[in-house]
């Protein structure tokens, strides 16, 4: 534990148990999304599917940076991981991203995804309203991983049509915001 | 429809395996069936068993997440 930051942060105001809490009910969110997008992202197939494929694996993969980029925030502050998988899973911020019951609806998959992301994209938004102004470095991090979740949910959002995304895929490396805590 | 006084909605708090029970703007809902609201507790933040509208003002979601869930009662002032 980082002694001086978490007093620090506990001196902002911050419920600094809640805020940890948080963080790792959101970087379990990340790895059981990682988990769940593998086995969409194989079913993603055929005419419909193929052109998804590729912003879901994407995703998967950034998601999986997500939890990379939390876990040392989460030990400098004195939290840790619990020891069960289990535990874990079931203390997710996110519900699971389960496979739709017929898998070949790649409209059900990309509403499963297009969920994903919307709980995601609150859950940092509510990390970053604790945090602005307060906890500097975890606000860096949220905001950052919020950075990427939105562009996640408006890329699925768009193949579902409700508008235009505003993005392009990604061109060269994934998670352009979320590196800088990778390094 | 079943009508509840504050006391009575903080019986419904998820504790050992009691139903889960919250408030918005006067109707109570069953939110036992939901990932989120497990043991009574949702995102680190919020308590089972009581009125949540005020919190949920603050919410980065509002209140069309609640309608998937059933309407079980009435709160009274």
């Amino acid at each position: 534990m980082a002694k001086v930051t978490r007093e620090v942060v506990e001196r902002s105001g911050i419920n600094v148990d809640q805020l940890l809490e948080l963080l790792i009910k959101n970087a379990s969110a990340e790895l059981t999304t990682f988990y769940y997008y593998t086995i969409l992202r194989f079913n993603l197939i055929g005419l419909e599917g193929e052109g998804v494929k590729e912003i879901a694996e994407t995703a998967r993969i950034e998601d999986r940076n997500h939890f990379e980029a939390l876990v040392p925030r989460i030990y400098e502050l004195g939290g840790k991981l619990p020891r069960n998988m289990n535990d874990f899973h079931d203390i997710s911020a996110c519900p699971p991203a389960y496979l739709p019951d017929d898998p070949t609806d790649v409209r059900k998959i990309l509403e499963v995804l297009v969920g994903a992301e919307r709980c995601a994209v609150r859950g940092y938004t509510q990390i970053c309203n604790m945090t602005a102004g307060k906890d500097h470095r975890t606000y860096d991090l949220a905001q950052a991983i919020l950075n990427e979740e939105i562009e996640h949910e408006s890329w699925f959002s768009e193949f579902l049509g409700e508008g235009p995304s505003g993005h392009f895929l990604r061109r060269g490396e994934t998670s352009p915001f979320v590196s800088k805590f990778l390094k | 429809m079943k009508k509840f006084t504050q006391a009575e909605l903080s019986r419904y708090n998820g504790e050992n395996g009691i139903p889960i029970f919250i408030s918005y703007r006067g109707k109570v809902y069953d939110v036992s069936d939901s990932f989120l609201w497990k043991k009574g507790k949702h995102q680190a933040l919020h308590n089972a068993g009581v009125d949540l509208t005020e919190e949920l003002n603050a919410a980065p979601h509002g209140a069309e997440l609640l309608e998937k869930f059933p309407v079980i009662g009435i709160l009274e002032d």
